[in-house]
């Protein structure tokens, strides 16, 4: 082998391009080749079953050739600077950065990169990935882009945030009336409940998504991330901008997620500081819990109330929806363009330094600003009361928590009317509710009617 | 690049086709086969345009399926380093654009669009010059020049560029 490398012969370009003509002709070179190397080298005995290794040397042949000219370019521009036009060329091709890859190509040179650096954006094209930095790059340019416009980003979920799926073999015999109330797939606009059955789906649409869509799509950039399989997410995705003025492909599904069982904004093209959430998990979300709007989770159809463990009859077997005026994706249609009047309009002249996180903050904590609670057993005894999620959320939402009663409180949180702060709550004429209360307020985004949350009388007395 | 060879392949016939219509069932299962699919060596076979000859079959044990070794021409179509092409543009995003030409899908990034041409966002995206002459959207037919090909057992990339002289827009949906 180290003969054949190292023979002076080899090293001449015409061998270079027979290497090259050897890989791309037909199949016939295959054939003809083992000749024509036994031919070229003569000397060596061994060479006539071993093409494998013929190739290999070519290569190294061919890579010895380029490092031999490249060094010898550098020499001469080093020494008197004459080839510069060389030089200039050969400076392009190196300082190529590969910002990104389509098919295993770079995009911008047209070479095979190998390194797998950077993100796999799959849900744009197959086999398109960009690199860290060109996608730094991507969500600057397009921020100032999307400032100009008064707009940010939306991430809305599908299941149970937009819509309610179930599996036709699912639907109990007192959803059996859905399957005549379906509407025609011919235009989707128009109707809210649809039968797939190629996917043995069927699907309902929560009410005033489309007014939703509509409205959301004037202020913001929006995308559809489910933890759906990819066929599912396009399917709904149809159904929800069936004129495909929305999600021009912007949807992404659980297959071009970089993380198992997890969202994350490294494949969205938008800078954090701009995005905004919408979805009824929080854990999928767990490294941007700041950009998230919870949201309560719509069960329509009875499969999903059980696997979510809820005994109460469902929405379907009820033949009954959420209101479309007061539903969930009304208020939150209210508190996004409040979001987004208090981004663009009250917080001044500097844009550009303005994290919508913050802002997201600051709306929530309108919504109980002024309240002091108390609970009363609602933690279980010994558990540090400021570590509970009601506490927290509480706080989030603007209000003081305290640990007992003094006459600036405002409300008694209870679950138990028997208790001794309840009973004080009763005397001094403060406001006693269930935890309830605050966790309405919470996926609300508005202080509830204290009336409706009334702490009832508990099991004990009975 | 379109080229009209000569290829073979193997084809396996159920025995229920043996009889008078032989031949026209291993041309049609031929067609079915072979057609619109991609081979790494060839490119995408565009059309089968006559079949040379027809070998002896094969009994195979145990299925009582024949094996015909077939010849066939056929148009094949297959992508090179720069060529020039014309495409039609089918999506447009921040990254560039995709064009396909035939079965070929090429990506145009932004890197390789004529600086002058930026961006806009909207349901019709587009990149724009600024005085807003030339237009790049959905449907548009560029003429452009592959920098990059890698050719799969069942897929070609290709990366192209519009960045040179005479390449570009050169059909606007939006003027018809």
């Amino acid at each position: 082998m180290s003969l054949v490398t190292d023979s002076p012969v080899h090293s001449s370009s015409s061998d270079d391009f027979a290497a090259f003509l050897d890989a791309e002709l037909d199949s016939n070179s295959l054939v003809s080749s083992p000749d024509e190397e036994a031919e070229d080298e003569e000397s060596n005995d061994e060479e006539d079953a071993e093409d494998d290794k013929d190739l290999e040397s070519d290569r190294k042949k061919r890579r010895k050739v380029e490092m031999l000219e490249s060094t010898l370019e550098q020499e001469e521009s080093t020494s008197q600077g004459t080839v510069e036009q060389k030089t200039e060329v050969s400076v392009e091709v190196d300082i190529c950065q590969h910002p990104g890859s389509y098919g295993g190509m770079c995009y911008k040179c047209g070479q095979k990169v190998e390194e797998e650096s950077g993100v796999t954006f799959g849900y744009i094209r197959k086999g398109l990935r960009i690199g860290n930095d060109e996608i730094d790059r991507l969500r600057s340019t397009d921020m100032k882009n999307l400032l100009r416009h008064r707009k940010l980003y939306l991430i809305l979920d599908l299941d149970h945030t937009l819509l309610n799926s179930t599996l036709l073999v699912h639907l109990n015999p007192e959803e059996e009336y859905l399957k005549s109330q379906a509407d025609s797939l011919q235009d989707v606009s128009k109707g809210s409940l649809f039968m797939l059955e190629f996917m043995h789906m069927m699907t309902k649409l929560r009410p005033f998504v489309r007014p939703f869509l509509k409205e959301a799509s004037e202020m913001f950039e929006m995308y559809i991330y489910t933890m759906g399989d990819r066929p599912y997410a396009l399917e709904m995705a149809k159904l929800l901008d069936p004129a495909r003025e929305y999600f021009n492909a912007k949807v992404i599904s659980r297959d071009d997620g970089t993380q198992r069982h997890q969202k994350g904004l490294d494949v969205v093209l938008g800078q954090e500081s701009a995005v905004l959430i919408l979805d009824d998990t929080e854990n999928a979300w767990t490294k941007h819990k700041d950009n998230l709007i919870l949201m309560e989770r719509y069960h329509f159809f009875a499969s999903s109330c059980r696997q979510f463990g809820f005994n109460c009859r469902s929405l379907s077997e009820l033949k009954n929806d959420e209101s479309e005026p007061d539903g969930a994706l009304a208020s939150v249609l209210k508190i996004l363009k409040r979001i987004h009047s208090m981004f663009f309009d009250e917080l001044g002249d500097d844009l550009a330094g303005r994290d919508v996180r913050q802002v997201l903050k600051m709306v929530r904590k309108e919504i109980l600003k002024g309240c002091k609670l108390v609970f009363s057993r609602v933690f279980p005894t010994r558990f540090p009361a400021d570590n509970h999620h009601l506490w927290k959320m509480a706080e989030q939402l603007g209000a003081t928590c305290l640990t007992e009663v003094d006459p600036s409180v405002t409300h008694v949180i209870s679950t138990d009317a028997g208790t001794e702060k309840s009973r004080w709550a009763v005397k001094e004429r403060k406001f006693l509710v269930n935890p309830r209360w605050i966790e309405t307020a919470n996926f609300l985004w508005q202080k509830q009617p204290e009336e409706n949350f009334p702490v009832s009388q508990t099991a004990k007395e009975e | 690049m379109f080229f009209h060879i000569v290829l073979e392949r193997n084809m396996q016939l159920h025995p229920r086709h043996f009889g008078r219509n032989l031949r026209e069932h291993l041309i049609s299962k031929l067609m079915k086969d072979v057609e619109g699919t991609c081979s790494g060596r060839h490119g995408f076979v565009v059309a089968i345009t006559g079949v040379e000859s027809i070998g002896k079959g094969l009994i195979r044990d145990g299925t009582g399926f024949v094996t015909f070794p077939v010849k066939y021409q056929c148009v094949v179509f297959r992508p090179f380093k720069g060529e020039i092409l014309e495409a039609v543009v089918t999506m447009v995003n921040k990254m560039g654009f995709f064009a396909e030409a035939g079965p070929v899908q090429i990506f145009v990034s932004n890197h390789l669009i004529p600086d002058d041409m930026e961006f806009q966002s909207g349901d019709m995206p587009n990149y724009t010059t600024s005085d807003g002459s030339v237009k790049i959207q959905k449907d548009s037919e560029v003429r452009l020049k592959i920098i990059g090909t890698r050719v799969d057992a069942t897929e070609i990339f290709c990366i192209g560029t519009i960045k040179d002289d005479f390449l570009g827009v050169i059909n606007d949906p939006t003027t018809i």
